[in-house]
């Protein structure tokens, strides 16, 4: 970003860059983006709609590659406690209440007694149950799922100080502070698979689907054995989706060229290497509808086996009403509203205080950040 | 009368040449004083004013960075409070442990050369290597220190998650680290005239007289020195930051540094940030000029006249 900037006050920018998530609106904002919408022509297979950038209606961006957040767990340590495994469509998907209560049964203290035992000791957990990623962008799914969110759908208005989003992310903190099925974690890493699953200390986890190609593919090599599901929802359904994005500067003296190349750059054919490692997820529609593609995609010993893996992941990264695009893709300053809203919430995880409070006593300074102010 | 007239421009003329060998000398420090600390430091100050995002024209906006700073800032005053209890902490533990540790070392103890590395060494590990380390001991679920408090009956500590023992575990780290200061400490030990000692133990001294009486007067010098060294590093702490806690919980470890960092190259404030480093900069010169203007009430120089 650092580069991007000395560049663009130089008047050298690049025609086309891949950039972080959270600059696409604040360089559109500044009016440094061109206006990519017709960069698909009607017959082509275009982009997940969820993974376009917009600003002010058009669209800025197309992610190069998609993600979605989801479920994980270690297998041996459900057939040990001897529990069922989790949904893997988003039909079966267990309300926040039944995920709790199989936490619990994979959660263990030194004497193997778990919290729905009699002389339970919290002080000496041996194993979690589970581990939700509180990072603020991942954090957001809990919020909607309550019913809430952090800003509005069209993003013109911060809602996270309404009762649905604060109790929303009251119940991940909860997880720790009440049911103590799940560890403290601060929100600080992103790193909630290692820590989880793989490391053996909690039986679940969630966290993007990256985390199949960057750990998990490795660890089970050396003979994790794993399993994918959907997340458990509140009172929605909901997962988010992301991408790093790639933009057309404004500068550019060959707009029309520089559509073209970006568009054949983020050919599914050019980043391979990033797919078949199950790191990148495709773009274009046509690899969630064509099962010959998907299967392409997906049959490789990187995976998890093909029927769980499009059940689970790509009939959920294709179907609208259950993934929304991260707050990133249609609102501004995002960088420095969840920097303030990680500082906020840093009392609310260890039981210090409560969402309802740090956030009541901070919204006016959260709704600044969100101006940009 | 005539020879003195003729006197004065000889003297002033081997001076003259003697100053522009000076001179000369001083160019290549003098070039890079200037370009590398007064320059940047006054462009620091001039950015300070403007409204500059990193991508369009900078807005010349008066004092308003520094208004936001000490008005709305949600960061800012916790940062000072913090890195100002950390200093304290780091400076006055490491201080005393370096102290104490240096007179061991300067003992007739067997291996000392072994000790002395051993004490030395964590200085010289890579700082995030070192903080990466340190994290797993304090991690609050599984971490080796609540593994050992749990064995002992004892509720685990939330060493870096707790908003209330965060500074102080960092603080701690810092003081292990400073092996730098047992070396200077050391050489300052050793240049403490024995014949001192031997006189007071004639005079039937005991070992806590001969510390607080010889020991520690002959060490002021030294002692000011680590401590104004010590400060200044820890008023400039990072790396835990950075390595470890993101300045949380809550704003339990945003050191203004990191601040200052994550303002201008995470959130591109870059206007912002360079008002924040102005004032950082002003606080540590108000601190060094504290323990300047109290060292001549309590440092004693052997040369000294007084």
């Amino acid at each position: 970003m650092t580069k991007l900037n000395t560049m663009a006050t130089a008047g050298e920018l690049p025609d086309t860059a891949i950039m972080s998530e959270a600059g696409v609106l604040q360089w559109a904002s500044q009016g440094m983006l061109a206006d990519i919408s017709d960069m698909y022509g009607a017959g082509e297979s275009k982009p997940l709609d969820s993974l376009a950038f917009r600003y002010q209606g058009k669209v800025v961006a197309y992610s190069v590659a998609n993600e979605i957040l989801m479920l994980y767990y270690n297998k041996d340590m459900f057939d040990e406690a001897g529990v069922e495994y989790p949904p893997l469509s988003k039909e079966d998907a267990w309300t926040w209440e039944e995920f709790i209560e199989v936490a619990k049964k994979l959660t263990k203290d030194k004497n193997g007694k778990t919290p729905n035992d009699p002389g339970f000791d919290p002080q000496n957990i041996v194993q979690y149950g589970c581990l939700v990623e509180n990072l603020p962008w991942q954090l957001e799914t809990w919020a909607i799922s309550n019913g809430g969110g952090y800003y509005s759908k069209d993003g013109s208005e911060v809602i996270i100080d309404r009762p649905e989003s604060i109790e929303g992310i009251q119940k991940v903190a909860d997880l720790h502070l009440v049911h103590h099925v799940a560890p403290l974690s601060t929100g600080a890493t992103d790193d909630s698979i290692q820590r989880s699953i793989i490391a053996r200390t909690c039986a679940m986890g969630t966290g993007g689907q990256w985390n199949i190609g960057t750990c998990l593919a490795s660890a089970k090599e050396e003979g994790l054995n794993y399993g994918i599901g959907v997340l458990p929802y509140m009172k929605e359904k909901v997962t988010l989706c992301t991408g790093g994005p790639n933009v057309v500067f404004n500068q550019t003296k060959h707009l029309k060229e520089a559509k073209e190349w970006l568009k054949w750059y983020a050919k599914e054919e050019n980043s391979w290497g990033l797919i078949e490692s199950g790191i990148w997820m495709p773009t274009l529609e046509k690899w969630y509808t064509d099962e010959t593609l998907m299967r392409k995609w997906v049959e490789n010993p990187n995976f998890p086996p093909f029927d769980e893996y499009k059940k689970c992941v790509i009939e959920t990264a294709k179907d609208m009403s259950i993934t929304r695009s991260a707050s990133w893709y249609y609102v501004n300053n995002t960088n420095d509203f969840n920097d303030l809203l990680n500082s906020i919430l840093g009392d609310v995880w260890t039981g210090r205080t409560t969402a309802a409070e740090a956030i009541t006593s901070n919204i006016e300074a959260l709704k600044a950040a969100f101006r940009g102010e | 009368m005539n020879k003195t007239v003729r006197k004065k421009p000889r003297y002033s003329l081997m001076a003259r040449k003697e100053s522009i060998t000076a001179y000369l000398c001083l160019i290549p420090a003098f070039i890079g004083l200037t370009f590398i600390t007064y320059l940047p430091l006054a462009g620091v100050f001039g950015i300070g004013f403007f409204n500059w995002k990193g991508l369009s024209a900078p807005v010349f906006i008066g004092f308003r960075n520094y208004i936001r700073l000490f008005t709305t800032d949600p960061y800012f005053i916790d940062s000072i409070k913090v890195t100002v209890y950390f200093a304290v902490l780091a400076v006055f533990g490491s201080m005393i442990y370096s102290f104490y540790i240096a007179m061991l070392l300067n003992r007739e103890i067997p291996a000392r050369g072994f000790w002395r590395a051993v004490f030395y060494l964590p200085y010289i590990l890579p700082a995030a290597a070192v903080y990466i380390g340190w994290s797993w001991l304090y991690e609050s679920n599984f971490g080796l220190f609540n593994y050992f408090l749990s064995e002992l009956g004892i509720n685990k500590i939330k060493f870096l998650s707790d908003s209330l023992y965060v500074v102080p575990s960092l603080a701690l780290i810092a003081v292990w680290t400073s092996g730098n200061l047992i070396v200077i400490f050391l050489a300052g030990l050793q240049n403490v005239s024995r014949v001192y000692y031997e006189a007071a133990l004639i005079d039937g001294a005991n070992a806590f007289q001969r510390f607080f009486r010889i020991t520690v007067p002959c060490m002021t010098p030294i002692i000011f020195y680590n401590l104004l060294m010590s400060l200044i590093t820890n008023m400039q702490v990072v790396v835990p930051a950075l390595a470890l806690t993101d300045g949380g919980p809550g704003n339990a470890s945003m050191f203004m540094t990191y601040l200052m960092y994550r303002y201008a190259f995470k959130n591109n404030h870059l206007g912002y940030a360079c008002a924040i480093s102005f004032v950082f900069f002003v606080i540590i010169a108000i601190f060094t000029a504290i323990l300047f203007a109290t060292s001549k009430t309590w440092i004693f120089y052997e040369g000294d006249s007084k």
